[in-house]
């Protein structure tokens, strides 16, 4: 037999306490994981969509919110010339309630340009130019309006034909609905107004030194490298923190919980403890079994709530305020930090109870 | 502190010892004196609440005395740097109630007391096998507390207790929640442990007929001893 053992075996002697202890951290690290795999989702799925257009560098004015706020489209005029820039895209793109669908990205083109050249077609075909009325849908937008070609479209006021549905490359690509910006511009009353300009730049350009260039010559928007615009923006910086916050709540609960099995546990156990002083135990080494006990607790725990966690984000991703918008981001650090977390909630929980332990008198070894 | 070299005659002598509680309002032991050697078997007789419980946790550092002197093996009890050790290595508790572990098996059981002790598991796993066969549970090596009779408990807390190979032995009433027949197995097992490994046995009872199978007994009552001899003259002490 093993400390380990020691340990374990008083985890297992109150099954039923022990389950629900477990339940509360794991609910807590759910929140974690799905509430920041989101949050992070957001990001990777952004700048995989960027990258799928092959965009560097992204101009917009992201300042308060998730979507761009519009600025005037004669802006790409003072940054196309520049040294290190291959090509430029205006786009206009919002988040709008199409039909059914509660949020729908709608991303305008710049006709020609770059942006179009990722979409690749599934089925129908792409507009013929500029002007007509039509637009394509990326596979998921397809699936989310259960729309397929021949049908149309409401957008607004403006029904259009589906003409084609497209394979974007990248979850936001394929989320969206893609139209020329004209026509989006028109729609939303937005006559010459963009809200981001795609920057490809030539290879082995000086990427942050261009962004700087950019921001100097247009102070209404601002040029970070792709995917950065959003991680960077208030709006992000606002859910992460909301995020953040829910999930700790959720983590301070866990604490609480813990600390409440091992404060009840460590009473139920002080003759126990006794007898263990008694036996020659140092008071140490009770310390470190309650430690151990609450630490494992924190790891089954969290454990659990990263399965829970991956379980929620499957569930909220076809939630239909998220669908087809971005893709739970639940890479392996995200995965190691809440059991690392979960971890040190259980070693902060058992601090208490712990020293709490480290008081029992060895007398009561005699006592009953 | 075994195998030092002793600077007293005695194991244990105690000098002036008194225990209060409650600031001062209960005085478990009022100025109590003994010297106890090396291998002799003591029992400490008297109703309850005269002080022999106490005076066992003190003898086991489970507790600090309020005055007096308390040494073992020229040491005092009460400036030991590691009080855990001493009662890691210098003491073999027997408890009334056992006080086995109820989800741990009679060998980890057994087992436990060794941790302080730098043995590997499987050095631990086949000691604690080695005393439980001393002690004729061979056959309730697996078997956790609730499965034995009362006697085949206690006779595992006796293992317990020789995990370390221990110089003494305090047992508190080890039969007090037994039937005459394993009291008897089990009194008779403590009885060979004192004469076979030359340990001291350091034994509290209210029963005379156990109390005279030890070679001494101190009578206490009121926090004092009233009597230390011959247990077959403690008839003459009816206060028990």
């Amino acid at each position: 037999m093993t400390f380990f053992d020691v340990v374990t075996r008083s985890l297992g002697r109150r099954r039923l306490r022990t389950s629900l202890t477990l339940l509360g951290i794991a609910v807590g690290i759910a929140a974690v994981v799905a509430l920041i795999g989101l949050s992070h989702g957001l990001v990777s799925s952004w700048t995989s969509g960027m990258k799928s257009r092959g965009t560097d560098i992204v101009v917009a004015n992201m300042r308060g919110s998730l979507t761009p706020k519009p600025f005037p489209a004669s802006t790409r005029d003072r940054i196309a010339h520049l040294p290190g820039v291959s090509a430029t895209c205006m786009i206009l793109v919002d988040l709008m309630s199409i039909e059914n669908a509660e949020l729908m990205i709608v991303s305008g083109r710049e006709w020609g340009c770059f942006a179009w050249d990722n979409l690749k077609l599934v089925s129908g075909r792409m507009p013929n130019d500029q002007n007509e009325r039509t637009v394509v849908l990326g596979t998921a937008a397809a699936d989310i309006l259960k729309k397929k070609v021949g049908d149309t479209v409401q957008i607004e006021t403006e029904e259009l034909a589906v003409v084609g549905i497209v394979n974007g490359g990248a979850f936001v690509e394929n989320g969206s609905l893609v139209l020329s910006l004209p026509l989006l511009q028109q729609i939303m009353g937005n006559q010459n107004q963009i809200s981001a300009i795609d920057v490809r730049v030539t290879p082995g350009t000086d990427i942050q030194r261009l962004c700087a260039e950019i921001n100097r010559l247009v102070p209404e928007a601002h040029a970070d490298p792709a995917g950065e615009h959003i991680a960077g923006s208030e709006g992000y910086r606002v859910i992460n923190a909301m995020s953040w916050g829910t999930s700790l709540l959720a983590v301070l609960v866990g604490v609480l919980g813990v600390t409440n099995t091992m404060l009840m546990s460590v009473f139920e156990r002080k003759q126990e403890i006794a007898i263990l002083l008694a036996l020659g135990w140092r008071q140490n080494r009770i310390v470190r079994m309650i430690l151990w006990e609450s630490a494992l607790l924190g790891f089954f725990g969290g454990i659990i709530g990263v399965l829970l966690g991956i379980i929620g984000v499957q569930l909220l991703k076809h939630a239909p305020a998220l669908r087809g918008m971005l893709e739970p981001d639940l890479r392996a650090n995200l995965v190691l930090e809440a059991v690392a977390i979960a971890v040190f909630v259980g070693v902060l929980s058992g601090l208490y109870p712990a020293w709490r332990s480290s008081r029992v008198a060895p007398s009561l070894a005699l006592h009953g | 502190m075994k195998k030092k070299a002793s600077s007293s005659d005695y194991l244990y002598e105690a000098a002036g010892l008194k225990k209060e509680f409650d600031d001062g309002q209960v005085q478990a032991l009022r100025g109590v004196d003994f010297k106890i050697a090396d291998g002799e078997f003591v029992a400490i007789v008297g109703p309850s609440g005269s002080g022999k419980t106490t005076l066992l946790q003190m003898l086991g550092a489970l507790d600090r005395p309020s005055a007096g002197t308390l040494q073992y093996r020229g040491q005092s009890l009460l400036d030991l740097p590691d009080p855990a050790a001493y009662r890691a290595h210098e003491i073999g508790f027997v408890f009334q109630a056992f006080h086995l572990l109820p989800t741990f098996t009679a060998v980890e059981n057994v087992e436990i007391p060794m941790f302080e002790n730098h043995k590997t598991p499987v050095e631990r796993k086949t000691r604690a096998v080695e005393l439980l066969k001393s002690v004729g549970l061979e056959q309730r090596v697996n078997h956790f507390p609730a499965k034995l009779s009362g006697g085949e408990r206690q006779r595992v807390a006796i293992a317990r207790s020789l995990a370390n190979s221990p110089s003494v032995l305090l047992a508190d009433e080890p039969t007090g929640n037994l039937d005459s027949e394993s009291a008897k197995h089990v009194l008779d097992l403590l009885t060979s442990l004192h004469r076979d490994r030359h340990m001291t046995l350091i034994l509290v009872t209210h029963d005379m007929n156990i109390a005279r199978r030890a070679a001494r007994a101190l009578q206490m009552v009121d926090g004092h001893i009233v009597f230390d001899g011959d247990p077959e003259k403690l008839s003459m002490h009816p206060i028990v």
